[in-house]
């Protein structure tokens, strides 16, 4: 058996005298990344590489497959219902993420040092991103619905009927946007509180000092101290954004029509209810295509306004 | 450039690392003892019967279903395998995809054209074991066949009929319905009783109470010859009456995306005087009422009434070593006396006629077993597609849609045809 020091000229090895020790450490670093590498391999590299392989049949669970080439593309593509499915995630992507960005970080930035109780509020607003979103989703279900609390409560207030929230194809995805900022902003807002406390506060007092504002410290002190965070949280929410599915599932089912339909349950609609995996596969890459593309874009733009440098 | 093999070795160890861990972790998968096909003989077995169940109660009154094979045969054991309904239908897919199902499988009507050429069919075997068909509720044995074929013995059936509030009945001066009522009688007896923020009807958009409804109006089906015909000028115009209790008789009100439980719900608070529902569903219904609760016949239109039947029934995978075993559990668990436990226990409305009694009784309505006779004479199992589950779930998506007025109710039959196909 030959050895990775077998064949290593000894001329290498005088000149640069670490390698050994380094290329030890690169064995040992294998051993230890292996089982974390086999479970990538496993679990991510693995399946995304057979569903785009899947991707490329008519692969229904029961019965024969046929392979189509891109037929499942054209098929998606060509289909005025994933067309719309895909501008629902993009429109619930448009409304959700700046909302929720705004609403955490106006909300962190108004809860400083000098408000009390900033701890129970945190806690507060922290309360629906811990709990279970089926149980949220189902307390938001009686509001909307027809009769329901928000319905029940103009009628008897002002003698008006609301709209029918889940059921109009115009109110459903605002009020599943709404339900979806006040599960989620909680997160963004922890992780904002957090780096706002990280300013330091002689920065700001001198600032003042300097006669700069209440807008004019936030936007030359604080907001390029936060940007690592918030693109951070812009990145992260986009990507989950993208790929909501509890919220529609379980408030409107996608519906009415496909108003509130997106790409993730268009996915599991294919591929777990109507068992035909191929279209599943498909459109399962072009929601990865679309979340690589956009989180690349987001990387490479971070230079232009992301500052490391404090 | 001496670095590069060594470099490349390095990555070698790595991914054989990798490999060998996923060969084991694979092989480690395979080894699942999942392997329910079963073994044994004819009277010698350990069976294991995938079914959807709602909880551990849930699972205890079935799992002594299941305990009655062995109480007649004791060298079969039936174990349950529980699984939730909405996760059911995906698990049962993979099992028999992968032909790794277990022996015993729980089959609904509505689905069975989905499945079924992944079952065995039975007929061979209720003539070797002498099971007697004229036992059980015609429409939901011939619910439970696929060209011909009878794929699962049923368990409980049913009927699609009105339950109405008798409480509401009476105080808006509406007689109680009586087999045999009309349509227009129908809707005048809703229209009186919607007001004051109650409507008389409630009706959401899904298979199996759509298209009863239609077809007791127009007398359609949403079936031709084994294909989707819902674009049909008769469908068209049953789906649209329907569709116009919402839209402009207002005798119903506006429905909500994707809330299964919006119907039941409405009803059982008083909201609304009528819905169209299912036996199984009657007994649960009394113990969350706080009204007098009535049932009538879906009222009839110019043919008479006309509902559809639906049920479920347990059937054999064709992955099963042990199909004789298999099938006398089968009919142990479909024999008289679990099946009146279960009736008695107001779980189901059982298939066997035999158990009818224990349901009545358990029922508590003096005119359920008149209405649900009548019902049951003037229905028919509803046949499916293949892709039923796509064609109900655009039914229930575009319906709201029709129904709400947000399209023509026409409009939302052409959507649902041209994405479901032929339903092939």
């Amino acid at each position: 058996m030959v050895t990775l020091n077998d064949t290593v000229a000894p001329t290498e090895t005088v000149r640069s005298g670490r390698r050994p020790a380094l290329r030890r450490d690169g064995r040992y670093a294998s051993v230890f990344l292996a089982p974390s590498l086999a479970g990538l391999a496993l679990f991510t590299l693995f399946p995304t590489a057979m569903a785009l392989a899947i991707s490329l049949f008519d692969w229904p669970v029961f019965g024969e497959r046929k392979f189509l080439g891109f037929g499942n593309y054209t098929h998606l593509f060509g289909d005025p219902v994933f067309r719309r499915v895909v501008f629902n995630t993009a429109l619930f992507v448009v409304l959700y993420v700046p909302l929720n960005v705004v609403l955490s970080l106006g909300l962190a930035t108004w809860l400083g040092p000098k408000i009390k109780g900033r701890q129970a509020f945190r806690v507060l607003f922290f309360i629906p991103v811990m709990t279970p979103m089926v149980a949220n989703v189902m307390v938001w279900r009686l509001l909307f619905q027809p009769g329901g609390l928000l319905d029940a409560g103009l009628n008897s207030w002002f003698g008006i009927d609301a709209p029918n929230f889940l059921g109009s194809s115009s109110w459903a995805m605002p009020a599943i946007v709404a339900m979806s900022i006040w599960q989620g902003f909680g997160y963004n807002f922890l992780v904002f509180s957090a780096a706002l406390d990280q300013v330091p506060q002689s920065q700001l007092e001198s600032a003042q000092i300097d006669g700069a504002g209440p807008l004019q410290r936030f936007r030359y002190v604080t907001w390029p101290m936060i940007t690592p965070s918030i693109f951070f949280a812009t990145t992260m929410t986009l990507i989950t954004s993208f790929q909501v599915f509890a919220q529609p599932f379980i408030l409107t089912q996608g519906g009415p029509g496909v108003a509130t339909q997106t790409i993730v349950m268009y996915v599991y609609n294919q591929g777990w209810q109507f068992l035909t995996m191929g279209l599943a596969s498909a459109a399962g890459w072009v929601l990865f295509v679309i979340i690589m593309g956009i989180t690349a874009i987001q990387f490479l733009g971070q230079k232009r306004w992301v500052n490391y440098d404090v | 450039m001496r670095g590069t093999p060594a470099r490349a070795r390095r990555w070698l160890t790595a991914a054989g690392a990798v490999l060998a861990l996923t060969a084991v972790a694979a092989c480690g998968g395979g080894n699942d003892g999942s392997g329910g096909s079963g073994s044994g003989s004819a009277d010698k077995a350990d069976l294991t019967w995938q079914f959807w169940v709602g909880g551990t109660e849930d699972q205890a009154a079935w799992q002594k279903v299941a305990d009655q094979a062995h109480t007649d045969h004791s060298g079969i054991t039936v174990k349950l395998q529980g699984t939730d309904w909405n996760n059911y239908w995906s698990k049962i897919g993979t099992l028999l995809a992968s032909g790794k199902a277990p022996c015993i499988i729980g089959m609904q009507s509505l689905r069975l054209a989905s499945y079924a050429n992944a079952m065995l069919p039975l007929d061979d075997l209720i003539k070797k074991y002498n099971l007697k068909p004229e036992d059980f509720d015609k429409p939901i044995m011939d619910g439970l066949k696929v060209d011909g074929k009878q794929i699962a013995i049923p368990y409980d059936s049913g009927p699609m009929v009105i339950f109405y509030n008798k409480d509401l009945f009476k105080a808006a001066g509406v007689p109680d319905p009586k087999p045999g009522w009309t349509i227009d009688e129908f809707k005048a007896a809703a229209k009186k009783l919607t007001s004051a923020g109650r409507t008389g009807l409630v009706t959401t958009p899904s298979d199996l109470g759509t298209a009863s409804w239609v077809r007791t109006i127009s007398g359609a089906e949403p079936l031709a010859d084994g294909k989707l015909n819902l674009t049909d000028a008769k469908f068209a115009d049953g789906f649209t009456t329907w569709a116009n209790f919402v839209r402009t008789d207002k005798i119903a009100p506006q429905v909500p995306s994707g809330n299964s439980d919006f119907e039941t719900t409405q009803f059982v608070s008083g909201k609304s005087a009528m819905q169209l529902n299912g036996p199984w569903s009657l007994i649960d219904t009394l113990g969350k009422v706080k009204f007098n609760l009535g049932i009538a016949p879906i009222p009839a239109g110019a043919d008479g009434s006309k509902t559809y039947t639906a049920g479920s029934g347990f059937g054999i995978s064709r992955s099963c070593k042990t199909p004789d075993a298999a099938f006398q559990a089968i009919m142990s668990m479909t024999s008289d006396k679990p099946l009146t436990t279960l009736a008695a226990a107001g779980r189901a409305y059982p298939a066997r006629t035999a158990a009818h009694p224990a349901w009545f009784t358990a029922a508590k309505i003096p005119e359920a077993k008149e209405v649900i006779e009548y019902a049951s004479e003037n229905s028919v199992p509803l046949v499916t597609s293949k892709n039923w589950v796509q064609v109900n779930d655009l039914l229930t998506r575009f319906g709201t849609q029709a129904l709400n007025g947000e399209i023509p109710p026409d409009q939302a039959l052409k959507t649902i045809q041209d994405q479901a196909g032929a339903g092939s």
